[in-house]
């Protein structure tokens, strides 16, 4: 996995969620593509040097969230992002979290078209993943 | 595999008239790694010493691996591995000698290769005497003997004390490799709640002697949480919600730290006092530590006065 994760203990984020958090946002950015494998649970928690049980944890986060897929006996890959679907409960949520962000970038006197082209500029961090996904339709 | 690998039931023991750990109940499970944590004083390496029989209870019993601690059979002591407190190993010995000292109490399961290849990383001589050896030197001999008998059980008692970020880090990953083993199970003593975090599943929490906690880490972090009121009248006097470990009363708000209040319960409560806002702060570690074990009506050290 070409992927870095780095653990910050005494942050105020459990080191699982810092794991899953990390791994979302390398299947976001495309750094973790659909069909690729996740190393095993042993093997990520010697590197890490964290517990065992704390992956596995981690790992039943991502599956219960849809991005990654367990196969008994071969193991744990990145999901097909078209299998994933999100309904109107999640889209609300993710609304709720852009109104704190529209809400500290006005508390900031940031204006809203400065804000939107910041918006644009984030989201053509993660640009290479969500061509792919439309090139896909 | 779900069984008990260390049990205590009522263990005391009293230095004059107070006690040193006070009828602690304890119960380990087989297979976790498990961080022991309390203050200084809060009477950790007397009850690892009584769990080991290698001091005598006041009252009460423990159990390790099924055996009582009073009674610990060299078979049984084969499978437990000890390290103590400060890696007080002898002075005399060179790490060759103390390393066939040591493997005599383990004949059947002693990894001469994995004691020979820590030798090597930590770049240790086995024919240098323990007296010439640096503290984290000694510790990293303390490490390599706890951990080629390959211990069913390991105890450690404040593993990392005084020891550099780099040997640290060795101990968390022995302590990992360890555990990677089928049925293994750790318990350490430590006052670096980074690395309790780090490599635990599971905390036990003992203050004044008392046990305060025996769950899972992740029951632990999620349990203990700052939940902040804002109130645009006057501040209620009286707060009475379950699980209020420390009250804080500033200008139109209240700062509350709760032991096992639910989402649910915080919304319901806010609203029962007429609190215009109230907000819910997760904590690290480290702080929950502190107020978990600090006097229900504690000051800051320091406080600093509005003029």
């Amino acid at each position: 996995m070409a992927v870095w994760i780095q653990i910050l203990p005494g942050s105020d984020e459990p080191i699982y969620l810092q794991v899953v958090e990390q791994v979302s946002k390398a299947i976001a950015k495309g750094e973790l593509a659909s069909g690729d494998k996740l190393p095993a649970v042993r093997k990520l928690a010697s590197e890490l040097v964290i517990n065992p049980n704390t992956v596995a944890r981690a790992y039943t986060q991502l599956e219960q969230a849809g991005l990654v897929v367990t196969k008994t006996g071969s193991g744990t890959f990145v999901s097909d992002p078209k299998l994933r679907r999100s309904d109107a409960a999640d889209i609300n949520a993710l609304a709720e979290r852009i109104d704190t962000l529209i809400t500290r970038a006005l508390n900031l006197g940031i204006e809203a078209a400065d804000l939107t082209k910041l918006f644009d500029s984030r989201l053509a961090k993660f640009a290479g993943q969500s061509d792919k996904r439309a090139g896909e339709k | 595999m779900n069984d008990t690998v260390l049990q205590a039931k009522g263990l005391t023991k009293y230095y004059g008239n107070s006690p040193a750990v006070d009828h602690l109940d304890l119960e380990i499970p087989r297979g976790c790694i498990c961080g022991f944590v309390g203050r200084n004083g809060a009477g950790k390496t007397t009850a690892i010493k009584l769990m080991l029989g290698l001091l005598e209870p006041t009252a009460g019993s423990s159990s390790l691996l099924g055996c009582d601690s009073s009674a610990l059979t060299p078979a049984i002591r084969q499978r437990i591995g000890y390290v103590a407190e400060g890696h007080r190993l002898f002075r005399w010995m060179t790490i060759g000698g103390l390393e066939r000292f040591q493997r005599a109490f383990f004949p059947k399961q002693w990894d001469d290769k994995l004691f020979g290849d820590m030798m090597e990383y930590f770049d240790l001589p086995k024919r240098k005497k323990i007296k010439h050896l640096s503290n984290g030197q000694r510790a990293q001999v303390s490490l390599a003997l706890a951990l080629a008998p390959n211990p069913e059980l390991l105890i450690m008692d404040d593993p990392t004390l005084g020891l550099d970020a780099a040997i640290r880090r060795q101990f968390l990953e022995g302590m990992i490799e360890l555990i990677m083993r089928q049925g293994r199970t750790i318990l350490f003593s430590s006052h670096i709640l980074g690395d309790v975090e780090r490599v635990s599943d599971r905390i036990v929490v003992i203050d004044k002697g008392v046990l305060r906690a025996n769950c899972s880490l992740e029951q632990f972090q999620r349990a203990i949480r700052k939940v902040v009121l804002g109130f645009s009248g006057d501040v209620p006097g009286q707060v009475d919600i379950e699980g209020l470990l420390h009250c804080k009363r500033g200008d139109k708000q209240l700062e509350l730290t709760l032991v096992g209040a639910d989402d649910e319960k915080v919304a319901a409560f806010a609203k029962s006092i007429r609190a215009e806002t109230y907000n819910v702060v997760t904590m690290s570690l480290e702080d929950q530590f502190i107020e978990f074990t600090a006097p229900a009506n504690h000051k800051r050290l320091f406080q600093w006065e509005e003029r």
